[in-house]
């Protein structure tokens, strides 16, 4: 069973969520957490568990030999990156930042002066807190590739998927790519969203997205007591979803947040309840 | 970015999301504006709140306009010859075999535009067609100033484009309109739409919180934003809900040279303001000074 916890807002508590449902599962199932926000990989923390580095991700980028340069300036001219930049008679300058790799410039070289070299853009971690286990992208900051890291992550993750009963996937805030990329694959996504405008606002943009991606949605209120729950059913009943659990702004779940800690509420036995019964192992 | 030097770029960041961006962003823009021409803009595009946490709807923008900042390839069939070459070239997985018809099959949503497919292809069978991939709206809120705010349609891609899009449309109006600062509320994470975001800003505000993720992900933020040699200043938001990690959080700023420009504490007030789409500060009067106090450090540090 695969399930990916999202929701388009960031700090509506997915990673809180994520870790706490992996923790009270892991009682009695094979539980792997995967941490697929790559940009800021938090599970861990919450976890209080190690990393351990199995890998460096890398991209392709050009290489240019300049002795069999000609200047014709096909290459920059096809870039639709703007990561190469030639002034008329010079060698073309290569700013990597912007390259995306995906290696047009090579098949317009008619010279044959440009081959395949690579950077590294991220790591893939391996993590066990005793009872959880984790695998989690890292992608080098200064990067923009976080889309790549988050499939080679994910590559890992499905690789040893069925040593597992459930896999838990914590995407990214957003509706971004690297977003897209780590709920491809899920039998059902859970967004985590608040009772507010903006909660409701964002949670609207993850049901299209989720709707686009044939992806069956539910929902989980956090800080349920905060403001209208109203705003929520009414997005749940538009896209056809429900709200499978609901969890109070309480001050033990602040506590154990503000401390960095998976928190222990009837809101997360609720779902977990709720996936054994979809897994027919209730 | 070139913007006439009379108009700040000052961007809210903060790597993890909800730690109080928007909320940073609607009460500071609405303190700046009692003595400067601001501008403010929602670079958040994948989940844009900015103008929700300023009282404005998505009806109550005066124009959307769509925007195209990516192509997609697309396949004329009967030029097609079967060489699979595409496939072979596509270095996002965009392309896939189709067995039976014996043509490549394209997904939109990890099509990047590239072009590589197009130029591998011996019969011309490739072309690559706009996308209309995300649509910019301005308005003018409620306290005076403007907004511009970008919006990914969903299923695209090329958040970062679309962030430099935004940012360029802003930059128009406000030099239009005379601004003087521009101020930009961030999307979370550090990747592309949160690195446009930043390039060609004046000034970076970090917002965290004192927890360890918070803390972790700020500096993560940090260091790009110090790959792009950018002047910043930290806010540390609900610093009581965990003092002795704001310590440490202090004792970092401190370690690292890194001026703190503003604390703010928990209140539940934040949360009714948040539920009632109202900048704290026209909420809660008495939080006014806190948020003038930042207002003059960002000024100080970004002149």
């Amino acid at each position: 069973m695969r399930i990916a916890i999202t929701g388009g807002k960031g700090g509506t508590g997915k990673s809180t969520i994520a870790t706490s449902l992996a923790s009270y599962i892991s009682k009695d199932r094979r539980v792997l957490l995967f941490d697929a926000d790559v940009d800021c990989p938090n599970d861990h923390i919450i976890l209080s568990s190690k990393r351990k580095n199995i890998g460096t991700v890398t991209h392709m980028v050009p290489k240019w030999d300049m002795s069999k340069c000609t200047r014709c300036g096909r290459c920059s001219e096809v870039c639709k990156m703007n990561a190469v930049v030639q002034v008329r008679e010079r060698n073309p300058i290569f700013i990597a930042d912007q390259c995306n790799g995906c290696g047009a410039c090579m098949i317009a070289c008619p010279s044959g002066a440009i081959s395949k070299s690579k950077k590294d853009i991220g790591h893939i971690y391996t993590s066990n807190n005793g009872n959880v286990d984790m695998i989690g992208g890292d992608m080098i900051p200064g990067q923009m590739l976080s889309e790549f890291v988050v499939s080679a992550a994910k590559k890992e993750v499905e690789e040893k998927s069925s040593d597992y009963d459930v896999v838990i996937t914590d995407t990214a805030a957003g509706t971004h790519c690297d977003v897209i990329s780590a709920l491809i694959g899920n039998e059902m996504a859970i967004a985590v969203t608040e009772p507010t405008q903006l909660g409701a606002h964002d949670l609207k943009l993850v049901m299209k997205l989720l709707k686009v991606l044939g992806i069956p949605a539910k929902i989980v209120l956090n800080r349920s007591d905060i403001g209208d729950p109203g705003l929520i059913e009414d997005v749940a009943k538009r896209y056809g979803s429900e709200i499978i659990a609901s969890i109070p702004y309480s001050k033990s779940v602040i506590d154990s947040y503000s401390k960095g800690k998976p928190v222990r509420d009837s809101g997360i036995e609720n779902m977990a309840s709720y996936i054994s019964g979809l897994d027919g192992n209730g | 970015m070139a913007t006439g030097d009379f108009m700040k770029i000052i961007t809210i960041a903060s790597g993890k999301g909800g730690v109080g961006k928007s909320m940073l962003a609607s009460s500071l823009a609405m303190v700046l504006a009692e003595s400067r021409k601001v501008i403010t803009v929602d670079c958040d595009v994948d989940a844009p709140n900015l103008g929700l946490s300023l009282g404005l709807k998505d009806s109550d923008y005066d124009t959307w306009k769509e925007i195209t900042t990516n192509e997609k390839a697309e396949l004329i069939e009967s030029r097609c010859n079967g060489c699979k070459k595409c496939v072979d070239v596509c270095n996002f997985n965009a392309i896939e075999w189709d067995d039976e018809r014996d043509m490549p099959v394209f997904d939109r949503m990890f099509c990047e535009g590239c072009g590589a497919c197009e130029l591998v292809c011996p019969r011309d069978a490739i072309v690559l067609k706009k996308a209309m991939n995300a649509k910019i709206g301005t308005g003018k809120t409620r306290y005076g100033f403007g907004i511009v705010s970008g919006q990914l349609k969903m299923g695209e891609s090329g958040s970062g484009k679309i962030v430099f899009v935004t940012k360029k449309t802003a930059e128009d109006i406000g030099r239009k309109e005379g601004a003087e600062i521009m101020l930009i509320d961030a999307a979370a994470g550090i990747g592309c739409p949160v690195i446009a975001s930043i390039t060609g800003s004046d000034y970076v505000v970090a917002v965290t919180e004192p927890t360890p993720s918070a803390f972790s992900d700020l500096e993560r933020v940090l260091r790009v934003v110090e790959h792009f040699g950018i002047p910043y200043g930290l806010v540390i938001n609900k610093h009581d809900i965990n003092n002795a990690f704001t310590k440490r959080v202090e004792h970092f700023a401190k370690g690292a040279g890194i001026p703190i420009i503003g604390k703010i504490p928990y209140d539940k007030e934040f949360v009714k303001a948040n539920v009632g789409m109202k900048p704290i500060v026209s909420y809660d009067r008495g939080k006014k000074k806190m948020f003038q106090k930042i207002a003059s450090e960002v000024l100080a540090h970004s002149d």
